[in-house]
Order: structure tokens, then sequence, then C-alpha cells
């Protein structure tokens, strides 16, 4: 998979940007905020999963709805009431409301995808290594060892099938049970061993002498130190617009919601703009490639 | 438990009142924010202890094997929502303690979102695979209550579906629900408790047969290579 061009930066530009787009994410309310945190989200999720993630998100319109309509159920305040139902109203706020509760669900879903995506777990590691030496390492430690153990689990039950002690998908529950049961015993056995082994090797280098110094494969840059300035600043233009009250929407129990006139566009621009910012990277580095290319 | 931890302890506890005060300033879903803020005060001083007593490296290496086999557990397990991590997570404190038991629940419940895919819920998760692990240790601790597989079963099902559950089914309410009231925290709590059944009876089965063989060679482990025995770790 090629690598898109935001997650070439440092792991800390990512983490940045990510905590900055969930923060505001779950905090604005205001419809079109949240359309604008919406179509940000969903574009670079487009770009991250390409055909896959078209499907993700269809598959995100049931939980939409579903969010929508249970919302009014569970709060009945509001002013106009539709029908009633269980003999509590249904009130239109409520249920506008509920539109607003399921956008910000579905943004911090997508949000939550790209981060998946792109702050890997070597990243997070390098970020906490000089924090959480030992937490980092051991992180490290499992994410080398879940596809060990998922080979090994697989010999193991190659090996009990090849002495007639195989379970097939037709066996019964009890069997599948027992013989799962006898396979996390033999992986746990063969890893504890091995496990002492590579402590007692870890100890005969050194381990724990001195601090530990971690392999990086990343480096701030200055385009790193840049990007961290502009996101930054963009940021504190957002919050400073926010504490004004420009992005203040209520839903209940009247709708009561900031219009977006003058000054403030502003600050929605810069809000855009910001979320943006890995798919104006990513449109850069297509761009520039297919530049390159004709040149040839 | 040393006097210095317990001065960590206190001053992340105090934070934790502060944070409510100024998360209730915060507009629309903020208490997502307030949420996490609080589930991290919480554990890192649980993170903090484990740095400052800097572990050895046998110590780690088992407490990542642990981790491991707790999130591949379900590839040998061909059934399908068939939930392999509780108990190994509860087994592992039973056999080596409560701090233990809190490492490799959240590093568990941290590890598995890199390799089943990031979830907003995954700050709940560590806390409630932690906490899940801690318990048990704390039940177990110096054999006052005998591990016999169907006490074991009987402890399983109950944590999950009175404790692990319901820690985790909170993050529904500060995900899904509009506003934090009673009505909201009952909804959460009673959609997630079929599943708790489900999963706490998943976890009785896998204590009742695993539980023995497990703690067997982890205590063979323990005796064979002298580890974990002193409890600052040596």
């Amino acid at each position: 998979m090629r690598e898109d061009a935001f997650s070439k930066f440092h792991p800390a530009v990512n983490l940045i940007f990510f905590i900055g787009a969930m923060c505001f994410g779950v905090l604005l309310q205001h419809p079109v905020y949240l359309l604008a945190g919406m179509f940000a989200s969903g574009v670079y999720y487009f770009l991250l999963n390409g055909r896959k993630g078209i499907k993700a998100i269809a598959g995100m319109i049931p939980l939409f709805i579903f969010i929508t309509l249970f919302n009014p159920i569970v709060n009945t305040r509001g002013i106009t009431v539709l029908f009633s139902l269980f003999g509590r109203p249904y009130t239109l706020e409520a249920l506008i409301y509920g539109v607003a509760v399921a956008a910000i669900f579905v943004v911090m879903l997508l949000w939550f995808g790209c981060y998946g995506k792109v702050l890997t777990g070597d990243k997070f590691t390098c970020l906490f290594s000089n924090i959480m030496p030992s937490i980092a390492l051991l992180l490290v430690m499992v994410f080398r060892m879940i596809p060990n153990f998922v080979r090994k689990a697989k010999q193991i039950i190659a090996a009990r099938s090849s002495v007639g002690k195989g379970t097939e998908a037709s066996a019964s529950i009890k069997d599948k049970l027992t013989s799962g049961m006898s396979v996390i015993g033999v992986l746990t056995s063969w890893a504890l061993e091995g496990s002492i082994v590579t402590g007692d090797s870890m100890r005969a280098r050194g381990y724990g002498t001195a601090k530990r110094t971690s392999f990086m494969v990343y480096r701030m840059t200055k385009a790193d130190w840049v990007l961290i300035v502009i996101m930054l600043a963009m940021l504190g233009v957002v919050i400073g617009f926010a504490a004004s009250g420009c992005m203040y929407a209520e839903f209940l129990p009247e709708r009561n919601i900031a219009p977006i006139e003058g000054v403030n566009i502003i600050a929605f621009i810069t809000y855009l703009g910001f979320l943006l910012i890995p798919t104006f990277l990513h449109i850069k580095e297509v761009i520039q490639w297919n530049i390159s290319r004709y040149g040839i | 438990m040393k006097k210095s931890n317990i001065a960590m302890l206190l001053v992340f506890l105090a934070l934790i009142p502060l944070t409510l005060f100024l998360g209730e300033k915060l507009p629309g879903k903020g208490y997502y924010i307030t949420g996490v803020l609080i589930i991290a005060e919480l554990m890192l001083p649980f993170f903090m202890m484990f740095e400052k007593r800097r572990p050895q490296a046998r110590e780690l290496v088992v407490i990542a094997v642990m981790c491991t086999i707790a999130i591949i557990g379900r590839v040998a397990i061909p059934i399908p929502h068939f939930k392999a991590a509780y108990a190994v997570i509860m087994l592992t404190g039973i056999a080596f303690g409560p701090e233990t038991g809190f490492i490799v629940g959240a590093i568990t419940a941290f590890a598995s979102n890199f390799f089943y895919g990031q979830g907003a819920y995954m700050p709940w998760q560590m806390m409630a695979y932690g906490a899940g692990g801690m318990l048990s240790g704390f039940v177990f601790l110096n054999n006052k209550v005998p591990r016999k597989p169907w006490i074991m079963a009987v402890f399983g099902f109950l944590s999950v579906i009175l404790w692990i559950g319901p820690l985790l089914d909170t993050s529904h309410i500060f995900l899904m629900m509009p506003e934090i009231n009673f009505s909201s925290v009952t909804a959460s709590l009673a959609s997630g408790f079929p599943v708790n059944v489900s999963q706490g009876v998943c976890t009785a089965l896998m204590m009742f047969l695993l539980g023995k063989p497990l703690l067997e060679k982890l205590d063979r482990i323990k005796l064979k290579y002298g580890m974990m025995e002193d409890e600052n770790g040596v």
C-alpha cells in the first residue's frame, strides 16, 4: 500500500491533527460545522481506504438513522410535538437534535478510522518511547508476537488434526471448545518458555543497565515544524472564535443556532481548512506526481 | 504499596473533580472529552507505578506473552463471537497479582485496537479490561479464595456481568446518548446486558476448562524461574 502524504509526516504532527479534529468533532454541534466535519472526515477516510471506504461509510447510514430516531424516545423535551409514543411526546426538536448527535457519532467513527490508518503501532510507540519506555517496549513486543503466535497457533491446530484431533467446521461446540482450550494451553507453554529465553537474552545484552534508546524512523524536519505551527495557529483562531460564541447551537427545548455571517465566515473557513489539511496534502502530492510524470 | 505511589494516586484522584468541574463548562458533547480525561487520570498512576519500578526483562516478556494470547485467543477457538480475552486476563491477574493483571488488561485492550481497528470506545475498553484483571488479582490474592475451577467460573461470570460489562457499557452513555440522565444511563446498561450475559457464559466456560491448566503453567514458570515473587518486582 502506498502511504498517503499526511502519514509521512512526524507522528507528533499526526497526533496534534487528530486531537484537534476529534475534540472539535465532539464539541461543536452547530449543523454547518458538523457538515464540514462529515465532509472532511468522509473525504479523508475515502482517500485512505479507497473503495472499501465507501462501503464502510454506506454501512454507517443505518446507524445514523437509528441514533436519530432513537434520541426523541429517551429525550422528550422540545416544543413541537409530532406524535406520542408509549405515552411520551415525540418532538421535532429532539429529532433534529438526534441528527446532530448521530452526525457527531459518525464523524468520530470516521476520524477514528483515519487515526487507525495513519497512527500505526510503530508511530505510537515512537511517540511514547521517551515518556513510558517500559509500556512502549511492551507494545512493540505485543505487536511482534501477534503474527508470530497466530502462525504458531495454526501450526498447533494443523499438528493436532494430523493425529486425528482436529476440529472441522461440523464438529460440535463442545469439541471445538475443548480443542481450543488445548491449543491455547500448548501455545501458552511454548510461549512462556520462549519468553524466558527472550528475557534472559535481553538481560545478557544489558537491558535495564542504562537508559534505553529507541530506534527512530521519524525525525522532525522543517516541514513538520511548519505544519505544526500552521495547525496550532488555525486551532488558535478557531478556539478564539468559538469563545466568542459564533459556533453556538442549542436544539432543546428550542432551536437556537448562531448564524454564520460577517467575520464568522473566517472561523468556518479556518475550521474547514484545518480539517482538510490531510486531504490537501494528498491532492498536492498526486498533482506533483503527475506533473513530474508528464515531464519525463 | 510505597508512600510515593500513594501520594501519586492521591494527586490524580484530586484531578478528577477538577476535570469534572471544568468539563461541565464544555459545550456540545464535551462530556466525551471529560470522560476520556477521567479515564486517563484513573489509569495513568498505575502505568507510572509500573514504569517506576523498572520491570525486569523477563517480567516484561511474560506480560507481553499473556497480552498476545488474550488478543489472539479467538484464533484458537473456531466459534464465532467467543471471546477468550476476559478469561486470559483474569487468569493472569490471579496468577501474577492485581498490578500485573491491570497492566495485562489495559495493554490487551490497547493493542487489540491496533489489530482489530480503532474505535472511540478504546479508553473505556482499556479501563474495563484493566479493572477486570485487577479485580481478579485482588479476589484471589494470597489464596484467600481457593482456585477451584467452579469457583473461578462463577467469579468469571459475575465479574463480566457486574463489573467489566457495565464499565464497558458506560462508553455508550458518552458516545451514543444525547445527554446524560437517568433514563439514558439505564438504557445503555440494559442494552448491553444480553451481550454481557453471553460473554459471561463464555468466560465462565473458559475459566472452568482453562483455569486450572493455565494457572499450573503460570505457577510453574513462577516457581521455575522465581519471577514476580517480590511485590516490588525486584
